[in-house]
């Protein structure tokens, strides 16, 4: 119990530093510092958590003033995925069954697996952690969601035809935009490539347009290494559609951003996408909203100014408001920027400073439960927040 | 708890008794003023790498033939990575990349937008990055992989200007 409670007291205050030892001197790993949450039907918020070299799950039923004890994920120490745009995330299906997905290394070459677990019990056990996809080369970026007829769509950047290239003697660049839905309510079934070439280290934006229709941002490697960015609207569940430029910002690097973009499709259709850029056209953080899959995305709109680090961007549909935020730095502070749409991203609220922190920060993430909005936010120095977003519909 | 603070103790304590090249210098809050001022009056190359960053394993051995061959290059590595690095591992690459001896710094704060922001507000932390500083404290920012014929060429004026 003692050992339970001090668990619970380290997740709680934000720190990182437990099971250290495990990896033989202190700093010697890399840890990764996030918290990612979802909302049940019930309103319960659950929150998956690395706690030093496991995950963990937390659950709160008064919106994130007390959690739970941590329920552990992974029985075992594992070398977990601590790629600055990584993280372990957490699904809820509409019973209130849970998908736990995170991200291990396999080597010093940050060649990834992702794993999934699930809990059918309300979080009091999970199954133990398997591999999403059979192929082992590399997995990375993983993120899972469930689509609204209640099917767990999970994708991820996968290397296995980098391999295949290698072997042949041809370039390949990047990774490729992999995809796999649950065939039974336990396994992911069979894994499908939507498109090869796509930036190998930068997070996944996903959202769903309907039932079996998944929408995907990310950024991808247009000719001549330009890295900008893109969406793939599904038109059903096993085709991808045509993939749709959100902006041409002329960002050509041969190295990695580490830095994806966020999504949000609203329930009339129209997509969100914010993103951050160092392109020749551009640099700094952008919005552009396209009214439907169909149709181009809209001009870009800076987010703020790229002397103040404009950074993480996060979109999300609840209600009939998309939510918009992104962290900054003032020179003493990192804060928490939020904007508000009430008319499907045609017209925004003045920018808010929500939240800010003066020590080391998780990216800013959003959540939403019946209508509302929240800020969850892991920070150094005040630990985990949930920050209802005011002046709602 | 106390048990495992004894336990890294020793196992510090084991560290420091092993040979190892020297560890990199600590880069944290006011590092940068202090590396600045140190380097007052001095024409220097501050190059920017890191562990987690592919294209600056692959450059790094290009600096170690460049510092060989021109003893009047002034260089800093200062290995940026978001999150901070295990120190030994920096020590090893750089060694292996012939830069053992060279001034070698890595950031150990974990908020690391205020590290950049105290080089360069406009930097989002992109790597490599290289920034030559004349001896007028005049900066040259070359982002991504840099190309030395422009470092060497600059190294010519530093050397042709000076008194």
């Amino acid at each position: 119990m003692r050992l339970l409670l001090a668990l619970a007291a380290l997740v709680l205050s934000g720190s990182a530093a437990v099971a250290q030892h495990q990896h033989g001197k202190p700093g010697s790993t890399p840890e990764a510092f996030t918290a990612a949450p979802a909302f049940a039907p019930d309103g319960t918020l659950w929150l998956a958590r690395p706690i030093g070299d496991r995950i963990a799950v937390l659950r709160s039923t008064d919106l994130g003033k007390t959690f739970t004890a941590p329920v552990m994920v992974t029985p075992e120490p594992m070398n977990l995925d601590w790629g600055p745009d990584a993280r372990a995330r957490i699904a809820v299906d509409s019973k209130g069954s849970l998908v736990v997905t995170f991200g291990i290394f396999q080597d010093k070459n940050f060649n990834g697996r992702a794993l999934f677990a699930r809990s059918s019990d309300g979080g009091a056990t999970f199954t133990r952690p398997r591999p999403i996809t059979a192929d082992t080369t590399s997995q990375r970026f993983e993120i899972a969601g469930i689509d609204p007829d209640g099917r767990a769509f999970a994708t991820w950047l996968d290397k296995r035809n980098v391999a295949k290239a290698r072997v042949a003697g041809k370039p390949y660049a990047g990774a490729a935009l992999a995809y796999a839905w649950e065939d039974d309510g336990a396994a992911f079934g069979k894994t499908d490539i939507a498109l090869d070439n796509t930036c190998e280290c930068c997070r996944l934006g996903l959202a769903f347009a309907g039932p079996g229709r998944p929408v995907i941002a990310f950024r991808n490697i247009f000719p001549g290494s330009v890295r900008d960015h893109a969406v793939i609207t599904f038109k059903n569940a096993s085709t991808p559609g045509p993939l749709s430029r959100v902006s041409v910002d002329d960002w050509k690097i041969e190295a990695c951003p580490h830095h994806g973009p966020g999504l949000a499709v609203a329930p009339d259709g129209s997509q969100h996408v914010a993103w951050f850029t160092d392109g020749n056209v551009r640099k700094g953080l952008f919005y552009a909203r396209a009214a439907s899959a169909d149709v181009a995305f809209g001009p870009p709109r800076a987010l703020s100014s790229p002397d103040r680090q404009p950074a993480r961007p996060y979109l999300l549909a609840e209600g009939r408001a998309v939510h918009l935020v992104w962290k900054e730095f003032d020179g003493t502070k990192a804060l928490v920027r939020w904007q508000v749409s009430n008319d499907s991203g045609v017209t925004w609220s003045q920018a808010r400073t929500v939240a800010d922190t003066d020590d080391a920060s998780d990216h800013p993430l959003l959540v939403g439960h019946a209508g509302r909005a929240y800020l969850s936010w892991l920070t150094r120095s005040q630990g985990y927040r949930l920050i209802p977003l005011e002046d709602q519909p | 708890m106390r048990l495992s603070i004894l336990f890294a103790l020793l196992v510090a304590m084991a560290s420091l008794a092993r040979a190892e090249p020297a560890s990199p210098l600590a880069f944290e809050r006011g590092s940068w003023a202090k590396l600045r001022a140190s380097h007052t009056g001095q024409a220097t190359v501050i190059h920017f790498w890191g562990l987690t960053c592919g294209p600056c394993l692959v450059e790094l051995p290009h600096w170690g033939k460049l510092r060989q061959q021109r003893p009047d290059l002034k260089l800093v590595l200062i290995a940026a990575d978001p999150l901070p690095q295990d120190p030994d591992r920096v020590s090893a690459t750089l060694e292996k990349a012939g830069l053992a001896g060279s001034e070698s710094w890595s950031f150990t704060d974990r908020f690391y937008e205020r590290l950049r922001y105290e080089i360069d507000p406009a930097w989002a932390g992109e790597l490599p990055r290289t920034v030559m500083i004349d001896a007028k404290g005049a900066a040259t920012v070359l982002p991504g992989v840099a190309d030395l014929a422009q470092v060497r060429a600059w190294l010519d004026t530093q050397r042709n200007s000076s008194p």
